[in-house]
């Protein structure tokens, strides 16, 4: 049996841990932050449907583990998005670009929105327009281009792993 | 199910995973929020916190190469002669420059923590600053002192110009301090010139507003913050910031004071964590401060650790 796709997710989850604990501090653009796990978890939902959701569930809770927020926020939003797109993605394949990116972006939007209720709901004392609009919504839109960026990579690894296992 | 990180084609079980998920990950985010600081979860994420920090280390180089990469693609729009000439001159100034300058704004940072410690009577641990907050949502940094050099959470964190933050979390060799700029931050404060108590609280945007002065109190821009001491969260006496702006004026309830931070999490290099600090020294601590700020004892740990004072 070839896991060579299952090595790649696994490979690439690792970097965007990785990432995330070194690079993402420094790269603060108009007060938003990166989430290459976030990113990371919707590019591979959407590049590989069947990849399964304990990989986005543990990513999250490292992601919550990291920071000071509120440990299981993240790790909720991966698994739900995971499933979610990766369902998505199945149903409204048309073999275009179109329906991924619009998914990633979707999908992108509405993790930060709802990590933002939640985050206020633990107890965070702001508003939720300043959450929303000043947060959520530039962090989303960054999290979006990361996993655009991502998305052709993982789907051009995986098909690569996939080539192979069928050669075999 | 074998984690299940695998294929899933079993729409059945796939739905079982994610219920069971969804119900673990409910569960944990309904525990932390109720817990309070020394609950499990707040300990593991602690505990995490130690294993991320020597990862952390990596981030300041990795900063520093971003900045290099957001720089090459500037270069990138200017003329070939130009950038030739640039590069030229560029690696004279640079060698002789950029040292010099490192070790003239370290010294003058470490100047600042040492008039501060001798202005206040500081007895506390210096560290340096090895990592940031990794998400947008906390504005949190990571010194390299932790438990073995005395560190305890609750402690009040001083930069170079006063208070900074407060300790949240300890490790053997790191701690985590949350900055007064923080939405979750909140100091008791009073006004220096007319002793109006209130609280100072952080926000998203990094923007520090005092909250609960008194309607009938007079305030003026410039006017000095200092922290009150109430409540015990931070030691009494320390340099907040100044007045910048206030909407609305005294006697209107709703009017919204702001009060300029000491120190943004991007520039913050050092800091002293405070054990103990004798001098109330209100009365001077405005000069010594107005003028950027100086202050706090001892040296960061040049290599690595921090020095007790």
């Amino acid at each position: 049996m070839n896991n060579k796709p299952l090595i790649v997710s696994i490979i690439g989850a690792v970097i965007a841990v990785v990432l995330q604990a070194t690079v993402a501090p420094a790269m603060e653009i108009a007060s938003a932050l990166p989430n290459f796990i976030l990113a990371y978890v919707l590019a591979l939902a959407v590049s590989r449907p069947e990849s399964g959701l304990v990989m986005p569930f543990l990513l999250g809770l490292i992601f919550d583990l990291m920071g000071t927020g509120p440990v299981g926020a993240m790790a909720l939003i991966c698994t739900l998005m995971a499933f979610a797109l990766s369902r998505l993605s199945v149903v409204l394949d048309n073999d275009t670009l179109f329906m991924p990116i619009v998914l990633i972006i979707a999908g992108s939007l509405i993790s930060n929105i709802v990590y933002g209720i939640l985050i206020i709901a633990c107890g965070m004392d702001v508003s939720i327009l300043e959450a929303l609009v000043g947060r959520a919504l530039p962090c989303g839109i960054y999290d979006a281009v990361l996993a655009l960026v991502m998305f052709p990579l993982l789907l051009r690894l995986m098909q690569l792993g996939e080539n192979q296992m069928r050669m075999h | 199910m074998a984690l299940q990180f695998q294929d899933m084609k079993d729409p059945r079980l796939t739905r079982v995973v994610l219920i069971v998920l969804v119900v673990i990950s409910f569960a944990m985010v309904t525990v932390y929020s109720r817990e309070g600081e020394s609950g499990l979860l707040h300990s593991i994420q602690s505990a995490a916190h130690a294993v991320f920090a020597p990862l952390e280390l990596l981030s300041a180089p990795a900063g520093a190469a971003v900045e290099d990469a957001g720089e090459a693609i500037s270069d990138a729009s200017a003329s070939e002669e130009t950038l030739s000439a640039l590069r030229e001159r560029n690696a004279e100034l640079t060698e002789l420059l950029t040292q010099s300058e490192e070790y003239r704004q370290e010294a003058e940072r470490l100047q600042g923590l040492l008039e501060l410690k001798d202005t206040y009577e500081i007895e506390g641990v210096s560290g340096r600053v090895i990592g940031r907050s990794t998400d947008a949502w906390n504005q949190t940094v990571t010194v390299d002192i932790g438990s073995n050099n005395g560190v305890e959470t609750g402690l009040t964190v001083v930069g170079p110009a006063g208070v900074v933050g407060q300790v949240i979390s300890v490790q053997p060799g790191s701690s985590t301090v949350r900055l007064l700029t923080d939405p979750k931050s909140g100091a008791a404060a009073l006004v220096q010139s007319s002793r109006a108590e209130g609280i100072v609280r952080g926000s998203l945007s990094g923007q520090l507003t005092l909250q609960n002065i008194d309607a009938s109190v007079n305030l003026q821009v410039g006017d000095v913050v200092l922290t009150s001491g109430l409540g015990g969260s931070y030691v009494k006496g320390l340099l907040i910031g100044t007045i910048v702006r206030i909407e609305g004026s005294a006697g209107d309830g709703s009017r919204t004071i702001y009060v300029s931070p000491n120190e943004t999490s991007q520039v913050l290099e050092e800091v002293t964590v405070i054990f103990n600090a004798k001098g109330d020294s209100s009365a001077n601590r405005s000069s010594g401060n107005s003028g950027g700020g100086s202050s706090a004892s001892g040296s960061a740990g040049s290599n690595g650790g921090g020095s007790n004072e």
